[in-house]
């Protein structure tokens, strides 16, 4: 692996002369376009909300570290392809990152039946491809057939589908829509938009032939992938760039009609790493950056008004960060191992089961402290998947087990634990001492100094933990087949929507991410029980006020039982040019590009 | 010469087949697999991942996945599919090929192009100040790692201007004339040729220095002089042309190591070759990907290799084969 550590060195050396490069402030792209809209409007145009009437012409350049697999939405299965694809393809319905609400795109409207059971969708009239074939009802057919695909069975196949089961989709019309499912489902909305739509009349044959998955991927000409999506594929050249152009036929248009994006580009630039993306920025290369590390946030700041550029404050972000101690079983015997055994060492379950030691662990915790170390101050406190970045599932009044060393030590002597033999750790009621591993990735310098944190933390408890950085792979193959560890520190990125219910898995006890104890085959402790009753309540349930309330008792119990660890959310900062207007960065993937049909180049702005 | 060729040949199969069956070992043996990254999202069941494991095959024992890659491979040159692209890893890695050739090439002319003159040069004028600045600033530079001349380069660009921040091409290189255009990629090209171009220089240059030295010791040098030749007939004619065998041999080598040499000089200034590409493919696991990519930086080893000694044969009457 010695290219591994040869681009850690890398990175680590490129973070310090990032920041040596003198900035030479932005060069602005083409500017001033020529372009005129050269198709009629189609009937049903959709009125985009933009905070001020754009002009067209320029490019926008962003920076990606990977550049995309695929453009073939359907089976794109990491951001760098998705970041890319999703501006390319569009489904019926979409998030709108500001509001926090689905507004409808290529379904104009749509009615529930009043059971929740039937829903009709109405697709927007003249609504056309990137090469001006209409988008029907006949397409929409098409990609759930491609979704429901059981030999391709492409991800987004989970989320469309209810109880295991399949929507029946039909198409009384061209522009009508009508999709059954077996019960009321809370996240349908936000399901069917995130099928993307792709062209039928491009793909079928190579539907047909068992080709699906290898169509529209990165050696596919340009002009030959057709898009549903603001934008289409102008030019991709391998480890350098992606550029994407205006989709002439898209139907969205502003306040005052003229057709939107209005960028005549935008260009996803390759770099090895954050620190190169750094310097391509400082040297003007780069118009925005959507991720950057809170040890930079300050030395950006600095450079605001040399650079030409702004560095959004965007509050606490969506990521969370928290540890867990393993809980599992085995769930299938092996040789020396019945099913029942704990995973980890038997002394130390003993210890994991009782709610009194994680709660114990949770008020160990000075998180007031780790943000000031670790984040340098940007990051705020946090209890639940649903950060105070959510602007719509955050609960305030959500608070879990906070620092108190004293209440800390009073549940553990109340365990009859103490510190027998004088070495400041504790013994356990058999006189073992209290001991235990934390495993975290250790390309993730945060998440190894958290762990580190978390170690002094306990210490002054009288807990030993001992963190131990494994490479990204083996941590997953820990924490989803061998069961290897006694306790993993990890994070979780938010989903699109931002649905406490688009994770219900890392909830459910049979869910494979329900990382302390996985797939159960029945809830093996009450708590977790009445989490499952209150899932299943939640996604069967439309009323938004309810599912709320049962959000925040789900919350609460995981909580009191201490269940996960909660640590600090970090607050997002980026950086992006003066010289663009409409520029709505979100705390949500894909920070910058949910609104990139919106920005433009502002006249007159000063290009150093 | 042709029995040596087939010789060569044949001893090139073991090898190749000893090379990816040690490699497939080693990306079985490494933990997790190319979905491992997939698992850790919530959104993902375990059918869908298993569906996967089932798609690309991961769900069979290793040695069945490989017997199935070495059948396809033999009999119809086919070298898989890459997991996350769904394209022919052929395909995948032609694209970073040309781009790493370029690169190599050119660091190449850098190193041969300076060290046979300056080696001859410093053997000519041996001991004076220019023999011992040539020795320093060769050495200083052979004792800076790859990594860190690279960056210091990439600094010096960041802080002047003068050079690109990494990348091959600038923005709106496809609206330029070809001038404009070569211009554009040589001045891309520069530093990291720069960079991998100036680690070898230092062997080579001393390696030419001495073999010149030796030779102008020799009696048919003496020779030479005592007929009256002027001094640069001498050592251009009759010297260097004998000095420069083992450099072809060491030639040779440099075009075996052609595809994997600028690795790291690639990953620094963001330049998309093979480099890029083998290194994702191994963080994700993508593993007919580096294979593909071993396998192919193998076979041109082995070539690298035979070019070396036929060039040999060529360059010295002296030495035949058989």
């Amino acid at each position: 692996m010695r290219s591994t550590n040869a681009r850690l060195v890398t990175a680590a050396a490129m973070a310090m002369l990032a920041w040596g490069a003198a900035g030479c402030g932005g060069q602005q792209g083409i500017a001033g376009s020529t372009w005129h809209d050269a198709h009629p409007l189609p009937a049903d145009t959709m009125t985009v909300p933009t905070p001020e009437i754009g002009r067209h012409g320029g490019r926008f350049v962003i920076a990606q570290t990977s550049g995309p697999k695929t453009f073939n939405d359907i089976m794109a299965n990491e951001s760098s392809s998705t970041d890319v694809a999703g501006r390319m393809f569009v489904g019926l319905t979409e998030l709108d990152y500001a509001s926090g609400r689905m507004y409808g795109l290529l379904a104009k409207s749509w009615d529930v039946s009043p059971d929740g059971l039937t829903w009709t969708w109405h697709l927007r009239r003249g609504a056309q491809f990137s090469d001006g074939h209409p988008i029907t009802s006949e397409d929409i057919l098409f990609n759930f057939e491609i979704a429901y695909d059981e030999k391709l069975h492409p991800s987004i196949q989970d989320l469309l589908k209810v109880d295991g089961k399949k929507f029946e989709i039909s198409a009384p019309d061209s522009y009508t829509v009508v999709m059954k499912i077996p019960r009321a489902y809370a996240l349908m909305i936000p399901a069917v938009g995130s099928l993307h739509i792709m062209p039928k009349h491009r793909l079928e044959s190579a539907y047909r032939s068992g080709d699906f998955a290898s169509a529209f991927n990165v050696s596919t000409a340009a002009e030959s992938i057709v898009c549903s999506g603001p934008f289409m594929l102008k030019e991709y050249a391998a480890g350098e760039k992606t550029v994407l152009t205006r989709n002439p036929y898209w139907f969205g248009v502003d306040a005052k009609g003229q057709r939107m994006p209005y960028l005549d580009e935008v260009v996803f630039l390759i770099v090895p790493d954050q620190e190169a993306a750094a310097l391509k920025f400082q040297s003007g290369e780069v118009d925005g950056i959507d991720n950057v590390k809170p040890a930079d946030y300050s030395t950006y700041a600095d450079g605001q008004k040399k650079g030409n550029y702004t560095l959004y404050d965007l509050g606490p972000g969506m990521t969370t960060n928290f540890f867990w101690v393993n809980l599992n079983r085995v769930k299938e015997a092996k040789p020396g191992r019945k099913v029942g055994d704990p995973q980890t060492d038997p002394i130390r379950y003993e210890w994991f089961k009782r709610a009194e030691f994680r709660q114990a662990l949770s008020k160990a915790i000075d998180r007031e402290a780790m943000i000031r170390s670790v984040f340098f101050g940007d990051a705020v406190k946090n209890w639940s998947t649903s950060t105070a970045g959510n602007k719509v599932w955050y609960g305030p009044e959500t608070v879990g087990l906070d620092y108190d060393p004293e209440g800390a030590k009073r549940l553990l002597a109340g365990m009859g634990w103490k510190d027998r033999d004088g070495d400041g750790v504790l013994e356990d009621e058999k006189g073992r001492t209290v001991s235990f591993t934390m495993k975290t990735n250790a390309d993730n310098v945060t998440r190894v100094a958290m762990a580190n944190f978390v170690r002094d933390d306990l210490a002054k408890i009288g807990i030993r933990c001992t963190p131990v950085p494994v490479d990204f792979n083996t941590l997953i193959t820990n924490l989803r087949q061998d069961f290897q560890y006694e306790s993993i520190l990890l994070g979780l990125q938010s989903g699109v929507p931002p649905d406490p219910m688009m994770g219900q898995n890392v909830w459910k006890s049979s869910g494979l991410t329900h990382y302390w104890n996985v797939a159960q085959k029945r809830p093996e402790t009450a708590a977790e029980a009445k989490i499952d009753e209150l899932v299943a309540e939640n996604v069967a349930t439309i009323d938004f006020e309810a599912r709320k309330r049962g959000w925040r008792e789900i919350e609460q119990i995981v909580n009191r039982e201490a269940f996960v660890i909660w640590l600090p959310t970090i607050i997002v900062k980026l950086p992006v040019r003066n010289t663009f207007g409409n520029v709505q960065p979100s705390v949500m993937p894909h920070r910058l590009l949910w609104s990139i049909d919106r920005v433009y180049v502002k006249g007159g702005g000063t290009p150093a | 010469m042709r029995t040596f060729l087939l010789r060569r040949f044949l001893q090139a199969i073991p090898l190749l087949f000893g090379i990816s069956a040690l490699t497939f070992l080693l990306l079985q043996l490494a933990p997790g697999d190319f979905l491992n990254t997939m698992a850790e999202n919530p959104g993902i069941t375990v059918e869908s991942i298993e569906a996967m494991r089932t798609r690309f095959g991961l769900d069979r024992p290793w040695h069945v996945q490989y017997v199935l890659y070495l059948k396809n491979l033999i009999l119809h040159l086919d070298f898989g599919e890459s997991f996350s692209r769904h394209q022919p890893v052929f395909q995948v890695l032609r694209e970073g090929l040309l781009n790493t050739l370029l690169l190599a090439v050119s660091a190449a002319v850098v190193t041969w192009g300076l060290a046979v003159p300056l080696g001859v040069w410093a053997a000519v004028r041996q001991y004076s100040w220019v023999d011992k600045g040539l020795s320093l600033l060769a050495f200083l530079w052979l004792s800076i790692p790859e990594v860190l001349s690279g960056l210091l380069l990439l600094f010096l660009a960041a802080k002047t201007g003068l050079f690109p921040v990494g990348g091959m091409r600038s923005l709106g290189w496809e609206s330029m004339d070809p001038l404009g255009k070569a211009l554009d990629l040589l001045h891309h090209l520069a530093l990291p040729a720069l960079v991998v171009g100036l680690i070898p220089l230092a062997a080579r240059m001393r390696q030419m220095r001495a073999n010149l030295l030796d030779v102008l010791r020799l009696d048919y040098v003496t020779t030479a002089r005592a007929k009256g030749l002027d001094e640069r007939t001498v050592v251009f004619k009759h010297a260097v042309r004998n000095a420069i065998n083992p450099l072809i041999t060491l030639f040779g080598f440099t075009l075996g190591a052609l595809l994997s040499g600028s690795f790291i000089a690639e990953i620094i200034f963001s330049w998309p070759g093979l480099g890029r590409i083998t290194l994702d493919a191994l963080l994700t696991q993508d593993q007919y990907l580096v294979m593909g990519s071993v396998l192919m930086a193998s076979v041109v080893l082995v070539l690298g290799n035979l070019v070396a000694d036929i060039l040999l044969a060529v360059a010295d009457p002296r030495i035949a084969y058989d």
